[in-house]
């Protein structure tokens, strides 16, 4: 670009980026440092941790607060290494705490951040050498610092409660981290564009939490579709299985009766699966983004069984007059819909989802640039 | 070509802020401004007067790049506008300004600091300077939530200052600030022009603006109908007046109907010509009249907003003469 005297002018540098960048983080860290909500969350991230510490293992079994717990098969011996922490740390820490509590105390406290961007207070900001988009992506990177600082500290304690209680030096939850601060992402840029639009916190809070439950549904429908795909298909190959070995062909019209049932049925359920599937693909992926830190810590949901399961199982089967091959259990089930979701590509959890908090940003920019203030 | 290139070079090196032909239509086809052309020389305090709703606050946040103009050609300190390195080199306090509540005063400087690009050290060094020039120093790690209004708008102008600006665009900058105080806006806004800065003040106080600004514009409905310096703007209604104890001579009428008041009469005369004007004072005093005044009279600032809105509006043109601007009581 030239001025008027044909000069070439100056430009922004990536030092004079960096500066602004800086300035608005610092800024942001001290609007959270003066916001109670913060301070609740962090005590509170102290507390789920302490009850984390409180849960003792030995070969004999659990305790809390040295009381013992009738809890059976959970002791040092089916849980090595920490085991039992860790599963405490994804289910309760991460799963509960994090994914739900957490993430509601954090968009609590970032709810006005974009109302007050849109509104009179960005008069001045505006006025300085910055483009509106950097502007709102950097205002939208500091929001995550809120998620940032809070799974940092709470990803510290526990690897010092499982490094010091369970005796495992677990550096792999540090993963937690971009994990949590990207799941919150999803949501805050939901919130980010609503404020922006409606100037509201309370809006923003509201069409946010209302958008993280219809999330929840489409994942939860995606899931029992899925269900549906993967019992039918275990069903159908355990059919087929014992096809192959019977002789008699009476009772191999029985089970060709019933795998023609179920080869019925299967594509009904393939083609719910596959909507579900289509709309969740571009959604943010919450519960799956959470799941990676099962991943991340290689543990599996997988629990020992005992014979008193195994028992509940043969009722089951013979209340629904099924035969041992098409009996698919509840265990072989959920372990066929882990291995399903393992079989998933991070990059299509993750990079599916950021493709909507990036759809979600173009859109908060564009509206941020095209308004008058 | 030559020619031209070196008087476009000259204009942007004389001009602060050159703006042709700026509009803007809202939603709504609000016709805000309608086509300001206004130029603000370097190194003088430029005041933008009008009533609310004539598109001032638009005007000066086209210039920051706050709204998008609908049409806009014209250069602020020799850029384009919006060109951003350039706004580094403004400095803007907005009217309605909302610092951040959390920050200290201190810390909301040193942040518009780094908003300017600044650097860490010179952010620091310039914030605690300008704490001081603006009467905050003592305040300014108290967070800003806890100040009165006075002080906010003392820590605003600390913060549109802080980058050491060329340009310093200020919206009504002693709203809310006591008396002592304005008088201090009022000296820092000459200093600053002393030191070469351009300041182009927006304000609604016609006095204060008549105090320090060296040339004006009034905004009415969206155009600019006058611009120029207060004498410019003002000379045409320029007259003097001359009082003498009794009656006025005769050969008086000529040149205007005399008034009497409580034994003195008054006349006044419209002339450019200063040596008339004496050579009046020479023959009344050879008649003998006792002269007890001569003042000259024009139109104040407020006097000609009044008349220029009166008649944008369609209402009486009515021409109040203002009052005394320089005055020689009991000559002789």
């Amino acid at each position: 670009m030239k001025g008027v005297d044909g000069q070439a002018l100056p430009r922004l540098s990536a030092a004079d980026y960096f500066v602004q960048t800086w300035g608005v983080l610092v800024a942001a860290y001290r609007e959270l440092n003066a916001r109670k909500l913060f301070w609740v969350a962090l005590v509170l991230n102290g507390l789920v941790i302490a009850a984390m510490a409180a849960v003792g293992v030995d070969e004999k079994g659990v305790s809390v607060f040295g009381f013992e717990l009738p809890i059976p098969l959970v002791n040092t011996t089916t849980y090595p290494d920490g085991k039992l922490y860790k599963f405490i740390f994804v289910g309760l820490g991460v799963g509960i705490w994090l994914a739900w509590l957490s993430t509601i105390l954090a968009l609590l406290s970032t709810a006005s951040m974009f109302p007050d961007l849109a509104s009179g207070g960005v008069d001045t900001m505006l006025s300085k050498p910055i483009g509106r988009t950097r502007l709102f992506v950097t205002k939208f990177i500091s929001g995550l610092l809120f998620t940032a600082l809070q799974v940092t500290v709470f990803s510290l304690l526990a690897f010092l409660v499982i490094g010091i209680r369970g005796g495992s030096w677990e550096w792999g939850l540090f993963v937690v981290v971009p994990l949590m601060v990207v799941f919150f992402s999803y949501l805050f840029s939901v919130q980010a564009v609503v404020g922006m639009i409606t100037r509201s916190p309370i809006a923003s809070v509201i069409v946010t939490l209302l958008f993280w439950i219809f999330v929840f549904l489409v994942d939860a429908g995606e899931r029992f579709t899925m269900v549906g795909v993967i019992s039918s298909r275990l069903e159908i190959a355990g059919i087929e299985a014992r096809m192959e070995k019977v002789e008699d062909e009476e009772r191999k019209s029985g089970f060709t009766k019933r795998r023609d049932e179920r080869l019925e049925t299967l594509p009904n359920w393939e083609l719910a699966h596959g909507i579900f599937y289509a709309v969740k693909t571009a959604l943010p992926k919450t519960s799956e983004t959470a799941g990676l830190t099962t991943r991340a810590l290689a543990l599996t949901t997988e629990m020992p069984v005992d014979d008193e399961e195994q028992q509940v199982d043969e009722q089951e089967r013979r209340r629904r007059g099924l035969f041992r091959s098409e009996f698919v259990s509840p265990r072989k089930l959920e372990a066929a819909i882990n291995q399903e979701y393992e079989s998933r590509n991070v990059w299509w959890v993750v990079g599916t989802s950021l493709g909507f908090v990036a759809v979600m940003l173009g859109v908060g920019a564009w509206y941020f640039r095209r308004r008058d203030f | 070509m030559v020619a031209d290139a070196s008087q476009t070079s000259e204009r942007a090196d004389s001009l602060a802020i050159d703006l042709v032909d700026v509009t803007k239509m809202y939603a709504g086809r609000v016709h805000a401004l309608q086509g300001v052309s206004m130029q603000v020389g370097r190194g003088e305090i430029f005041g933008l007067l009008g009533p609310n709703g004539a598109g001032k606050s638009t005007l000066v946040k086209i210039m920051t790049t706050i709204v998008r103009p609908t049409t806009a050609t014209g250069t602020i300190l020799g850029a384009p506008i919006g060109h951003r390195p350039t706004l580094a080199r403004i400095g803007y306090l907005p009217e309605h300004h909302r610092f951040p509540q959390y920050l200290t005063g201190r810390q909301c400087v040193e942040f518009f600091g780094a908003m300017n690009l600044m650097r860490r050290a010179d952010r620091k060094r310039r914030a605690a300077e300008m704490l001081e020039v603006v009467g905050m120093k003592s305040w300014g790690d108290r967070r800003v939530g806890t100040y009165s209004k006075g002080m906010q708008q003392r820590t605003g102008l600390a913060a549109a200052l802080v980058n050491d600006p060329q340009l310093v665009i200020l919206d009504e900058p002693t709203d809310g600030v006591d008396p002592v105080g304005r008088r201090e806006i009022r000296d820092l806004l000459i200093r600053m022009r002393d030191e070469g800065r351009t300041v182009f003040l927006n304000s609604h106080l016609l006095s204060e603006v008549e105090l320090v600004c060296d040339r004006v514009a009034i905004m009415l409905k969206g155009k600019v109908e006058r611009q120029g310096s207060l004498y410019e703007l003002t000379h045409e209604s320029r007259r003097w007046k001359i009082t003498v104890e009794g009656a006025m001579p005769a050969w008086v009428a000529e040149f205007g109907a005399p008034t009497v008041e409580r034994g003195r009469a008054s006349v006044e005369f419209k002339t450019e010509d200063l040596a008339w004007v004496q050579s009046c004072i020479d023959r009344l005093r050879a008649e003998g009249v006792m002269i007890v005044g001569i003042t000259e009279t024009r139109e104040s600032l407020e006097d000609l907003f009044m008349r220029l809105v009166r008649d944008v509006d369609g209402r009486v043109a009515a021409v109040g003469a203002g009052n005394v601007n320089t005055t020689m009581r009991g000559a002789r």
